[in-house]
């Protein structure tokens, strides 16, 4: 009897709970105050201390919507995806993208408008894959690049000079390694994930061509590839790290003597290490290449489920292209990022931080090496040319052959998005 | 002589025993060590068996870490955790009392229909139910954390093994007294089957608690952030911190382990009666 | 007229009730559970199996019917065979040994006269923690693959090299990891299973095989304990089979990363994770591998059932 009177009492009370929080909607909690509609704003979770609080602060700033700003741990892409199928998503929201099916599936809103006179002072190399026949389709928040670190005194005590070609690095990365310090850190799958087409890139090949083909059918793009086998087969890699290789934990740690990570990670290893360390592009990988540095960038877009596209699209432009002091801050005042306006970038004033020692080198790399990843690239393609990537490097599976199944998926996938857009 | 071996493979027993026992501990010899260290004790090359001065700040830390919503999260976790315990014992005792007593043409029918679903992986219909409950308007609210999750079809099934083993006489006395089924069940059958509802209650309960990917999804505010959450929270930021990882994971399993042990000896005796195993 | 139409009313009304008001109170049981059933299960379910046939990038209601395109495109894709096959090499690592060391557990822990309620508590306690707990212990601390990974530490005591346990694939020591992650957290709960199994075990069987001279130990265990255990043994098959079909949070957890998962050691379950729910949403194509592993499942399930005589009694 007790039980039930219990389970009975546990029920009313389990339904009046329900019902007492039927309104929330998750977006009445932390309003910005202001007036007019209200609009939700989501951002994925950045690392470095500092950055919600300040995001916060530019919602807050706000006064022609009510912007509440969600910070999103974990997932992100998965978490938006999912969101955009409904409209309880975020109506603005912070994207690795979008994808070129996201902007195909409607889910995205036309933003070309917004760039009206300052279309030339953003980062052409980070706006190429926000744009689709000729539409923007988000705002670049800022411009983040990955590069590699290397330590000074340790390449000095192996006479070393850093890296100039990829064979280079293999015989660099052998010589530094030890019992306890491994030559280099590309991840801990051994470069598949952090990598991607870098290595085709400083071939002097490219993940797409301009006429939608796949552009790595080409010999040189296996040579390369056998290359990071080499450096595996050397037990050069460092592997099994508890952070990743977007952390510098490892590097600053000394568990390594090179890493590869972004440019996001400099603040934390030019605390640990001071100038005991050096930045470099991913060396060439076939004679007469250049050097390749990926870049890309977060960029701010709006829900085609919002309930507010004017006032939406409205708050973007006054965060992302009027406000630039905010956009200064972003980038420089918590992480490390490059503004993605030009003058902002290029003003040694107010990008004071970006203007001397290996952070003036890697915004160098940027311009001079950098490649974005071209929007027809769809994860589908990603995938299986990562699955192949981590296939040759860990497994030793011949370079040609697995490059040949990777083209004819994507070539596949390629006929698809162009027959939808057709 | 015989009797000398029969010791010797009891004390071997014994010992095999203690040894596994150990190996089982480890993991929670981990969260504790690497919970209460500083970072450099845990990176540090030589292996330390315990840190030679024990963080305990850790602990007050991680709860005034304006970053993430500890103490908030926690609390989200044990509500989300007993309603979904309390909705599911409800009706899934219910309906398993129905099908195992209540005769009906179609029974066997509908007691395969819910016993299907349990091999749909929850993966499989993800996706539509997210967008089901979305459109319910019941994205981080609590209804959509839980009412979705209540309906475990191995919860009926495990009701219903224990109702057809559950004595008849009972409710054959109670029939002579002119109770129907409705006050049957809640005045004889429910009092006298504890034992599985405290099993029940406690799987369920542990696994509410530990889920993961529909807390992360549909509670979208921070304000709606389960323990869980919290936790992935710190796993994907850029800058892993060891020591705050482990120490909010062992924050997490601590209400849990107090529930489990005080729970574990009905939960053996529930298992015993219920024919969860047959 | 007034009566002669509601007297079938009537008729239909106790029909609908069944006799003694059967059906009407089985409903009342049953209804709100199979209710919830069908809107949270069963309508998700039908949506995805209609998704299924069309071609369904990033929506839920898709206008391009492709017919059974997304299903042979999945049968003819390599990675969804592979995954398959990682299901078949783990559930034959997995089963096998959950089943014997929660056996032995509970054959162990029911024989050991002093401590019984420790011990069973030691081997229960990990079903109290989360894949996410019990992954961030074996990947980060136990199993990293640096010189203060405990595994390393103890290694390296005797002069071995560091070995990245999550990521070498030769030879395969990832398996290592992923099994040992969940025999901890699982052979606990089975070993409650046998527990109480054994404890049902009625005492004259084993005074009677006492008098029929048969030595305590192994000839008691072979013929006594075993026998008497099947009932048990077979819904711990059937249980760590349908379990191992669903696994996905120590794999994702284990062995993801920001920039996705190996194409190594992906069961079923993650690939279609990534090819549903990532940013490439293919909800067609995932929705169409879902279907196919839910009819697996169901054929492997229901084969075992018929293998193991289970459901004879209901019949």
């Amino acid at each position: 009897m007790t039980i039930s009177r219990r389970a009975l009492l546990a029920s009313g009370a389990a339904l009046g709970l329900l019902t007492a929080c039927g309104s929330n909607t998750g977006r009445d909690g932390g309003g910005s105050g202001g007036s007019g509609p209200k609009l939700a704003q989501w951002y994925h979770q950045y690392g470095e201390a500092g950055t919600e609080e300040a995001v916060k602060r530019y919602a807050d700033a706000y006064d022609k919507a009510d912007v509440s700003v969600q910070w999103r741990p974990g997932n992100y892409d998965e978490q938006t995806a999912a969101a955009l199928l409904t409209k309880s998503g975020p109506d603005v929201f912070e994207v690795n993208g979008p994808t070129l099916d996201q902007i195909q599936g409607g889910q995205v809103l036309d933003l070309t408008d917004l760039f009206d006179g300052v279309k030339d002072d953003f980062n052409p190399v980070v706006l190429a894959p926000k744009t689709h026949e000729g539409r923007i389709w988000a705002v670049p928040q800022v411009v983040d690049m990955q590069l590699l670190y290397y330590r000074k005194s340790l390449l000095a005590d192996a006479g070393r000079k850093p890296p100039a070609t990829l064979e280079e690095l293999v015989d660099t990365a052998r010589e530094l390694t030890t019992k306890k310090v491994k030559g280099l850190f590309l991840g801990n799958d051994g470069g598949a994930g952090a990598l991607g087409g870098t290595p085709l890139y400083a071939a002097g090949l490219r993940l797409v061509t301009d006429d939608g083909k796949a552009g790595f059918d080409d010999p040189a793009a296996a040579r390369a590839l056998a290359h990071l086998r080499e450096l595996y087969e050397d037990k050069s890699l460092l592997l099994g790290a508890p952070s990743d290789w977007s952390d510098p934990s490892a590097f600053v740690q000394g568990l390594t003597a090179m890493q590869w990570s972004g440019l996001w990670a400099l603040p934390a290893v030019e605390k640990a290490l001071g100038d005991d360390f050096g930045v470099a592009a991913f060396p060439a990988a076939a004679p007469g290449a250049r050097p390749a540095v990926p870049v890309g960038a977060f960029g701010a877009a709006v829900s085609a489920r919002t309930a507010h596209k004017r006032a939406a699209k409205d708050f973007v432009k006054w965060l992302w292209i009027d406000r630039t002091d905010y956009q200064r801050d972003f980038a420089l005042s918590y992480g490390f990022h490059i503004p993605a306006r030009l003058s902002l970038a290029k003003d040694p004033e107010k990008a004071a931080p970006l203007s001397k020692g290996p952070a003036a080198d890697a915004v160098r790399f940027s311009t001079e090496n950098g490649y974005a990843e071209p929007l027809r690239w769809t994860p589908a393609s990603r995938v299986a040319y990562q699955d192949a990537l981590s296939r040759i490097i860990k497994s030793g599976a011949n370079p040609s052959s697995e490059l040949r199944s990777v083209l004819r998926k994507v070539s596949a996938e390629l006929a698809r998005v162009k027959k939808k857009s057709a | 002589m015989y009797d000398a071996w029969v010791r010797v493979g009891r004390a071997l027993r014994v010992a095999l025993l203690i040894a596994l026992a150990l190996l089982f501990l480890i993991p929670f010899y981990l969260l504790v060590r690497n919970g209460l260290a500083s970072e450099q004790d845990i990176t540090s090359p030589d292996w330390t068996f315990f840190p030679s001065t024990l963080h305990w700040s850790n602990i007050t830390e991680l709860f005034e870490d304006s970053t993430v919503p500890m103490a908030r999260s926690l609390f989200n976790s044990a509500v989300i955790a007993v309603l979904t315990t309390a909705g599911t014992l409800l009706l899934a005792s219910l309906a398993g009392y129905g099908l195992a007593r209540i005769p009906y043409r179609y029974a066997n029918h509908v007691f395969y229909a819910i016993l299907g679903t349990m091999m749909v992986p929850a993966a499989v219909t993800f996706v539509p139910s997210f967008v089901l409950v979305s459109s319910l308007g019941w994205i981080s609210t609590l209804r959509g954390l839980i009412v979705p999750t209540l309906f475990s079809a191995f919860a009926c099934f495990v009701f219903r093994q224990y109702f057809l083993g559950f004595p008849r006489e009972l409710e054959d006395a109670a029939r002579v007294d002119g109770l129907g089924y409705w006050r049957t069940y809640w005045l004889i059958v429910v009092p006298n089957a504890r034992p599985v509802f405290a099993a029940v209650g406690t799987i369920v309960f542990i696994g509410a608690w530990n889920s993961f990917l529909w807390p992360l999804v549909i509670g979208q505010d921070r304000d709606a952030w389960t323990v869980q959450v919290a936790l992935a929270s710190f796993t994907t930021s850029q800058v892993i911190r060891l020591h705050e990882l482990f120490v909010a994971a062992a924050v997490s399993i601590v209400p849990l382990l107090v529930v489990f042990l005080f729970f574990q000896r009905w939960i053996v005796a529930g298992v015993e009666r219920s024919g969860i195993d047959d | 007229m007034n009566a002669d139409t509601t007297r079938p009313r009537g008729s239909l009304w106790r029909r609908l009730a069944g006799p003694q008001n059967r059906t009407l109170w089985f409903w009342v049981f049953v209804g709100p559970f199979a209710l919830g059933l069908i809107a949270f299960t069963y309508v998700p379910l039908g949506w995805s199996v209609y998704l299924s046939f069309f071609d369904a990038h990033n929506t839920v209601s898709p206008t391009d019917f492709v017919g059974f395109g997304n299903y042979t495109s999945m049968l003819r894709n390599d990675a969804f065979t592979d995954s398959l096959w990682t299901f078949v090499v783990f559930t034959a690592f997995i089963v096998p040994t959950t089943y014997l060391l929660s056996l032995s557990l509970a054959l162990m822990v029911n024989r050991v006269r002093r401590a019984q309620a420790f011990f069973r508590s030691v081997f229960f306690l990990p079903a109290a923690c989360s894949y996410v707990v019990a992954a961030l212990i074996w990947k980060m601390s136990i199993f990293n693959g640096v010189r203060f990974g405990l595994a390393n530490t103890v290694l390296g005591w005797f002069g071995a090299d560091q070995t990245a346990w999550l990521s070498t694939t030769d030879p395969p020591w990832y398996w290592l990891v992923i099994v040992t992650v969940r025999l901890w957290l699982q052979a606990g709960f089975y070993m409650i299973l046998f527990l109480a199994g054994l404890q049902r075990i009625s005492p004259t069987l084993y005074e009677a095989a006492a008098v029929d001279g048969a030595r305590p130990g192994w000839q008691v265990l072979r013929h006594i304990t075993l026998p008497q255990l099947r009932a048990t043994s077979v819904a711990v098959v059937l249980l760590l089979v349908i379990n191992a079909f669903q696994a996905f949070d120590e794999f994702y957890n284990l062995l993801s990363d920001s920039r996705g998962y190996p194409p190594y050691a992906r069961p079923p379950l993650v690939y279609l994770y990534y090819t549903a729910l990532g940013q490439g949403q293919n909800l067609g194509l995932g929705s169409a591998g879902a279907v196919l592993l839910a009819l697996i499942i169901a054929v492997v399930t229901i084969g075992q059932a018929r293998w193991f005589g289970l459901g004879r009694k209901e019949d």
